[in-house]
């Protein structure tokens, strides 16, 4: 595509902006040490825009964790399923597990400590 | 300080902390800057606003920019987004119709009046053209960008930049063809 230079001219003139340059070099120049100011900022900008969402998050994950505490039904204590899984694991199955000459299979050890009853 | 020191040593000098480096830079590249916020925007005020932010803005991002290329194309993407997001938040219109009594013939007025007629209808021109297009043509023609670092500028594939361009130009050559034969 060719250079069109009287169409360029046209443009040109037509942005041209009103006003003397010097000025608007001076009004950005007048910016220059607040530009510089407001960008060390940023960093506790984001921190504090992340701060909110995360207490939203956390607010919201809480109340979920809460709300399955307090909705679930009632379930034997943590002590009693480990008591419970250790019984099931003596007697006959644990000497099979010893004098065994094949290692046992994992899903017989899991199933019988995951589901004890 | 001397005007012809090239972008790249000037950018140096300002991340170095010379203010009178970043001033230079500001003269250099003011005039293309409002003219390209001005193809955006339309209006010379909004579009100094908008020019002025991209300055301000290419002197924060300043450490991103990469010295192994132009600074030019570099500063007027920040420019023209600058101008961009002036404009969604003004929501400024996207075109504007053309003025009646600029397309009518008329008394032939004095040269100062025809050269202001013909930046009224190019203006007006450029506002019926969507804002990609105007943006693109005035970096190629007014500003002299190639395509490839116009794509860079815009954020499109260069294949379209040379659409938008032919495009662009076909309308605003025509229009720039009847006032000259107008004014014959």
């Amino acid at each position: 595509m060719k250079e069109d230079l009287e169409l360029r001219a046209a443009l040109k003139a037509a942005l041209e902006p009103p006003d003397d340059q010097a000025a608007f070099v001076a009004r950005v120049m007048a910016q220059y040490d607040n530009a510089l100011e407001r960008a060390t900022i940023p960093a506790l900008d984001v921190l504090a825009s992340w701060f909110r969402p995360g207490i939203a998050a956390a607010a919201l994950i809480a109340g979920f964790f809460l709300g399955r505490v307090a909705l679930a039904p009632a379930s034997p204590a943590a002590s009693e399923s480990i008591d419970a899984a250790m019984a099931s694991a003596e007697g006959t199955g644990v000497a099979a597990l010893v004098t065994a000459q094949d290692p046992p299979d994992p899903s017989v050890v899991f199933t019988s400590l995951v589901e004890p009853q | 300080m001397a005007s012809s020191e090239p972008d790249k040593s000037l950018v140096d000098k300002t991340l170095a902390g010379d203010r009178a480096a970043f001033g230079v830079l500001v003269e250099r590249y003011a005039a293309q800057a409002r003219r390209v916020a001005r193809a955006v925007l339309g209006d010379p005020d909004d579009a100094d606003d908008a020019a002025q932010d991209g300055f301000l803005s290419a002197l924060v991002k300043l450490a991103q920019y990469d010295a192994r290329r132009p600074f030019g194309p570099w500063l007027m993407r920040i420019v023209a987004n600058a101008a961009t997001d002036r404009r969604r938040r003004r929501n400024v219109r996207r075109a504007e119709p053309l003025d009646p009594s600029l397309v009518g013939g008329g008394p032939r007025p004095d040269a100062l009046a025809v050269r202001s007629e013909l930046g009224d209808r190019l203006r007006a021109a450029l506002a019926e053209l969507p804002e990609r297009r105007r943006t693109a043509v005035v970096l190629f023609d007014a500003e002299g960008y190639s395509h490839g670092e116009i794509a860079g500028i815009l954020g499109i594939p260069e294949g379209t930049v040379r659409s938008e361009v032919f495009h662009g130009r076909r309308r605003l050559r025509t229009l720039l063809a009847d006032w000259k034969e107008q004014v014959r």
